[in-house]
């Protein structure tokens, strides 16, 4: 097509602006709330933009403090940070060769979907078997042991992530790598792996949000600054005795930043595109 | 320097026979050009000797020893794939230097190794680029490259030269040539170009459906195809094909009556087919009774010939004919040939009669 329609042209404009609305709005509502003095934030009718903005409350929780509400948000951010990267790490080490196994070898197929089945099972079904499961092994209220419940979520999804990844990838590139008498090793570290790094980049950065988002688990699995992590830190601060809804917002934006830092670094791997010209067609 | 056997080799997908019992035996630098439909089974025989893919039953030697069981990267082998395989992430230098570089050649002596290849297939100006800054020809001399510059007892090259322009290909045909004569390296090599099959191979097997239907030198083949199906594949216009009865007195032609009296006969009437090839047609005398009678269809000059389509009866007939003739359209030619250039092939199994 030489040139497009202006309508749809027009059309496609206002899609992307609502979506990014819909992205970015809720965001904007948060840092905004967290700018807002507690006055503005219970008037009404609601103010959108506050008389006099306050950063009062970053002070607060970036304050090291022991015991005040800096120290433990800035602990559960620590731990959180962990976690995810350990969990994270796990889930790339067994998805990358389980993804490409299975991509290679559709007559397994069947078991990732088997896999992929026990999402179906609410978080609920599994938590007294896994809480039982961690206490035997005395992992409660620890990062490895939160890292290894999140492996089990993790590394499905990933992996699945992965075979899709390594499914384009012609075979003939293996073929002709193996007559040039390249191992397994260096078939896949010189030819495979970079070819498919826009998709594990991916997956390691999805793997990461879910992690860092989780809730549920690490609520029942860990109970101090230990292994707490920062989505059940910014529910405590809910849980005081009197909410400041300010200082939740200030929470979540400062939450926020280590996923898209990781995000923007992760970016640059997800140029895709690097599998054309090796085959023909 | 390696002899080839593939002894009764077979291949089966599920259920599907794709290969069905090869019989290929090949002395010491020979080239052995694959011909034979889209589908019938030739990449996969490329793949059973590189070792990408293991036979059903069979057997394949390399130098008399069985090599079933070896790996491909142990079988020192190097193979042109149909669909080039380049490492996209790769540049062309280090595409072409890869098998080198896996089996530990010095980084030095691989650079100089690369540039002698790339000079030959003119691609020395382009090894800094990946391969997707390529044209389809590029690539494809690169996927030649990375074979050439291995010195491997086998060279597999499957239709190596099927994207290359006709002045490149007509080059690189005669490069190939000259490389085989002096590595003298065993090949296999794939194409679906006649001239190709003719000028490189010291022998061509012909392939119909996952079996070979006639494997000899090009003058074998081209002089006296084993059956009816070969017969037809090589040759360019390919071989007419006209229906007739074999008898006691010789070939009568079905669509005409017309008699050709042979020495040969059948007791019983036989059905069969006569095959002539367009280039052993000459326009007859009116004194000629050797001749078969056609109207013309039209006539295509080539430049070397004039290719002129005819029909005798219901039979179309194509003939190779001197160029600068005037012949027009609806016009009634008379075409003979001599006895000796007859093939004859029985029409329910398609082999050849011989005459
Ligand atoms: N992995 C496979 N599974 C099932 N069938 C296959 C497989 N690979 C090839 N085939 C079938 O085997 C037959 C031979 O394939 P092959 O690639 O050897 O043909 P070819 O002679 O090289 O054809 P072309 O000239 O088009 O390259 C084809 O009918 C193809 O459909
Ligand atoms: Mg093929």
């Amino acid at each position: 097509m030489e040139r497009q329609n202006l309508g749809f042209t027009i059309f496609l404009y206002v899609c992307a602006a609502l979506l990014a609305l819909m992205i970015l709005a809720p965001f904007a509502w948060l840092f905004i709330m967290s700018i807002s003095s507690t006055n503005d934030l219970v008037s009404k009718p609601l103010r959108w933009w506050p008389v006099e903005t306050d950063w009062s409350r970053y002070r607060i929780l970036t304050d090291f403090t022991p015991n005040s509400h800096g120290a433990a948000l800035m602990s559960a951010l620590g731990n959180s940070i962990k976690i995810a990267a350990i969990a994270t790490v796990a889930a790339l080490m067994v998805s990358v060769p389980a993804g490409w196994a299975v991509s290679r070898t559709p007559a397994v197929g069947w078991s990732l979907w088997l896999v992929i089945g026990t999402y179906m099972l609410p978080p609920v079904a599994l938590a007294v078997p896994l809480y039982m499961g961690l206490a035997g092994l005395g992992m409660l209220n620890t990062k490895i042991g939160l890292a290894i419940v999140y492996l089990t979520v993790l590394a499905p999804f990933t992996t699945w992530l992965l075979k899709s990844g390594f499914d384009p990838i012609p075979r003939d590139l293996e073929k002709a790598a193996a007559i040039d008498g390249a191992r397994l090793d260096q078939m896949l570290r010189i030819i495979i792996l970079p070819l498919a790094a826009p998709v594990i980049g991916t997956a390691a950065l999805f793997a990461y949000l879910l992690a860092w988002d989780e809730f549920f688990y690490a609520l029942l699995f860990t109970s101090d600054y230990r292994a707490k992590t920062v989505t059940v830190a910014i529910a405590d601060l809910a849980g005081g005795r009197v909410a400041d809804y300010g200082l939740i917002a200030t929470a979540g934006v400062i939450a926020a930043l280590p996923p898209v830092i990781f995000g923007l670094v992760m970016q640059r791997m997800l140029i895709s595109g690097l599998t054309t010209g090796g085959v023909k067609g | 320097m390696s002899t080839l056997d593939l002894i009764g080799v077979s291949k089966s997908f599920g259920r599907t026979e794709v290969l069905k019992t090869i019989d290929i035996s090949l002395a010491s630098g020979e080239f052995l050009v694959l011909l034979g439909a889209s589908g019938c089974g030739k990449s996969t025989i490329m793949n059973i000797i590189a070792g990408l893919l293991s036979p059903t039953s069979g057997e394949i030697r390399i130098d008399g020893k069985r090599i079933n069981e070896v790996h491909p990267k142990n079988r020192d082998i190097a193979m042109v794939f149909q669909s080039y395989a380049l490492y996209p992430n790769l540049t062309v230098e280090r595409n072409i230097g890869f098998g080198l570089e896996m089996r530990g050649v010095p980084k030095t002596e691989r650079q100089a190794a690369v540039l002698k290849v790339a000079r030959i297939l003119k691609i020395d100006g382009m090894l800094g680029r990946k391969p997707a800054e390529l044209s389809g020809g590029q690539r494809q001399r690169v996927a030649i490259g990375r074979a050439l510059v291995r010195e491997p007892k086998i060279f597999l090259f499957d239709e190596p030269l099927s994207n290359l322009d006709a002045k490149l290909r007509m080059e690189m045909r005669a490069e190939l040539k000259r490389l085989h004569r002096l590595l003298g390296t065993t090949v296999v090599y794939v194409t679906h170009d006649q001239i190709e099959a003719m000028t490189l191979a010291t022998r061509i097997a012909v392939m119909r459906d996952g079996r070979i239907d006639q494997i000899g030198t090009p003058e074998e083949i081209y002089d006296r195809p084993a059956t009816a199906f070969v017969a037809e594949f090589v040759g360019a216009p390919p071989m007419n094909m006209i229906n007739a009865i074999l008898d006691a007195n010789g070939l009568r032609l079905e669509e005409s009556g017309q008699r050709v009296a042979l020495t040969i006969g059948a007791d019983a009437p036989r059905e069969v087919i006569l095959g002539l090839r367009p280039e052993d047609l000459h326009l007859a005398d009116a004194s000629e009774e050797h001749a078969i009678a056609a109207t013309v269809d039209f006539a295509e000059p080539t430049g070397p010939t004039l290719i002129v389509f005819a029909r005798h009866g219901g039979n179309p007939l194509v003939a190779s004919l001197p160029p600068h003739l005037q012949i027009a359209p609806d016009s009634q030619i008379r075409l003979t040939f001599s006895r000796k250039n007859m093939h004859i092939f029985d029409r329910a199994s398609g082999n050849r009669i011989q005459t």
